[in-house]
């Protein structure tokens, strides 16, 4: 049970890094960007293709991976938040400009997704990749097992989450999408610059979800697919938490994730020993889906939401 | 050659029966379904297992005729429809779209790992082709696209009166201004529903038609590429909110389609195996392509849909 708990926090981490993404372009653009999970997949692969071209700088004590993963990191982070700019410029500004609604918007993130996704099956083929090779896990107590590569995919959730977190109340252009996200109106009045605003939304938004592509990766596998099945996590945590709210978002993120990996385990037990043939782990992101319906009935603002 | 083109009238057939049933949720009624594959599979697969001989594997067949099959996906799609309205029409908007692209996404992992019901991934073989057996393999194409097209103009026929009538004209105004249909004493909740219930039975027989077609279907017959997302281009290009305009659509973008498969023969050898995803691209910028030229698409809505109000003008 601890050790599914575990599990939880570790998905939960990835997740949060894209609700936050998600919830800052929902909040300040206007829409749910469906090419959320797809961009996530790209920073994987963005990663993935640096970590092949950089020389081998020996790994990290207990982790399989060296210094050039922290470098792909950030150039993958930084690569494909220039192509999330580069579709703003093209796509979404023009439609934004032409006064284009929100059902729209998301309609047109659609067809990115599908962009980036042919754009990964072409360069690196639909099979699974792997950054290194498997590692063992080791066993604590309470019957936890981790590997220590999962201590650096929450270190770095963490880390990230603190830096936004300063980036956004500490510096102006952070504060400025704070205020663009509270009142837009109210913020182009008082002078502040809002294509500005905009270009950050996705700079943070979309290197945030890059990165967490890559922890994703180091934990599991890259697939092509593997940022549109975790796209629906994604959401969930945002809407649960109810749009615009970071750490709300955080916080929906660890629910969902710790709810996926609990409730699957509960459930199969429960089955098991109605001897009910079902495998429960195959269900994991329906869970998701099925806490979003509840939580949407009982308080469609979500739960940190004020419904204003 | 024949046979190919045969087969693209009976597919493109198919899809615009499907892309009517979207452009009535999106088109008339403002429903942003992602979730289309939801419908195509349960009603292939209700078709599929009402008309197989009996299978040691799953549930049936139980070897019923053709029309029941139909019919049978028609109502367990609207069922489900109907189930699902409950809580999905909650939600507005984006948070619609998600829950449709969640329910499509959990009726996939359904279909795959319930091998009692479905058969999992293996999938389900030899639905029958109606006359098939009587008239041979080359005749029953022929009939196959008679009944596919005939299918297509009562569901063209359908939804023209429907978006024609005054429900359609309901519809029009709870999409442009909920609070004001509701102030003129339409309850919105009931009329979405009723258009997404419609919408949905209409798709479960577009995937029952295509089951029959093909004769085989598994988890992996739609995708959300295939099932969804070429829908939504189809109605895009050929005009959301135009009936005629969403056939043509999906007549064009299904000749795209299966016309960019004669190019794969010109590509270089290496290229052929990555060409099913140079087409995925192209679909994708497809999409972003008519959204910023031509949001219209090519008919675009009609302003006044009844003869009543006047002219009708693009």
């Amino acid at each position: 049970m601890a050790d599914l708990f575990v599990n939880g926090i570790i998905l939960g981490s990835i997740i949060t890094l894209g609700a936050i993404g998600v919830t800052l372009i929902a909040d300040i653009l206007n829409f749910f960007n469906f090419a959320h999970g797809d961009m996530l997949s790209f920073g994987a692969y963005m990663a993935f293709f640096f970590v092949g071209v950089f020389p081998s700088w020996g790994n990290f004590p207990f982790l399989s991976f060296g210094p050039s993963m922290i470098l792909a990191i950030i150039l993958a982070m930084i690569i494909t938040a220039a192509f999330a700019l580069f579709f703003d410029k093209i796509l979404f500004k023009p439609l934004r400009h032409r006064g284009a609604s929100e059902l729209f918007l998301a309609l047109s993130s659609l067809g990115v997704a599908f962009i980036f996704r042919s754009i990964i099956r072409l360069v690196w083929g639909p099979q699974a990749k792997y950054f290194g090779g498997l590692q063992m896990a080791r066993r604590y107590p309470l019957g936890i097992t981790i590997k220590p590569d999962e201590f650096f995919i929450v270190g770095t959730a963490l880390f990230l989450v603190i830096v936004v977190y300063l980036f956004l109340t500490r510096t102006k252009i952070g504060k400025a999408m704070r205020a663009a996200s509270d009142n837009e109106t109210l913020a182009r009045i008082t002078g502040i610059d809002t294509e500005r605003v905009v270009n950050w939304t996705w700079i943070i938004a979309v290197s945030l979800t890059a990165a967490a592509g890559v922890l994703y990766g180091i934990q599991v596998q890259l697939r092509p697919i593997m940022g549109w099945n975790i796209l629906i996590p994604i959401f969930v945590a945002v809407v649960v938490a109810g749009v615009g709210d970071l750490w709300g978002a955080m916080v929906g993120a660890m629910i969902i994730g710790v709810s996926q990996e609990l409730l699957t385990g509960l459930l199969q037990d429960m089955f098991n020993s109605l001897n009910v043939d079902v495998l429960m782990t195959a269900y994991k992101p329906a869970i998701a889906f099925v806490l979003m319906i509840i939580v949407l009935l009982f308080r469609p603002q979500g739960i940190f939401g004020t419904g204003e | 050659m024949l046979s190919y083109f045969i087969s693209y009238l009976v597919m493109a057939s198919t899809y615009s029966v499907a892309a009517l049933a979207l452009n009535l949720q999106w088109g008339f009624t403002g429903l942003m379904n992602f979730g289309i594959g939801t419908f195509y599979f349960v009603g292939a697969y209700a078709s599929a297992l009402l008309t197989t001989t009996a299978s040691p594997d799953y549930v049936g067949g139980f070897g019923m005729p053709f029309i029941v099959g139909l019919v049978g996906a028609m109502a367990i799609s609207g069922i489900l429809a109907y189930v699902l309205a409950y809580p999905a029409l909650k939600l507005r908007g984006g948070f619609f779209a998600i829950s449709m692209l969640a329910i499509s996404e959990t009726i996939r992992l359904i279909v795959k790992n319930e091998r009692w019901l479905t058969n999992g991934v293996w999938g389900i073989r030899g639905i029958p082709q109606p006359t098939r057996a009587l008239l041979g393999a080359n005749l029953a194409e022929w009939v196959y696209l008679g009944l596919a097209v005939a299918i297509l103009i009562i569901v063209y026929r359908l939804t023209e009166i429907g978006v024609r009538s005054p429900w359609g004209r309901v519809l029009n105004a709870v999409r442009e201004d909920e609070k004001m249909a509701e102030m003129s004493g339409k309850n919105s909740w009931h009329i979405r529903m009723q258009s997404f219930v419609f919408g949905s039975m209409i798709m479960g027989v577009a995937g029952a038609l295509y089951a029959h077609y093909i004769g085989f279907i598994s988890p992996s017959s739609f995708t959300p590429l295939m099932a969804t997302f070429i829908v939504w281009l189809m109605i895009l290009l050929g005009g959301t909110g135009s009936n005629k305009g969403v056939i043509v659509g999906a007549f064009v973008v299904w000749g795209v389609w299966i016309g960019s498969e004669f190019l794969i023969d010109f590509l270089p050898s290496g290229v052929t195996s990555k060409a099913g995803f140079v087409r995925m691209l192209l679909m994708g910028i497809l999409l972003d392509v008519i959204l910023l030229i031509r949001p219209q698409g090519l008919f675009g809505r009609e302003k006044v849909i009844s003869k009543l109000g006047g002219k009708s003008e693009m």
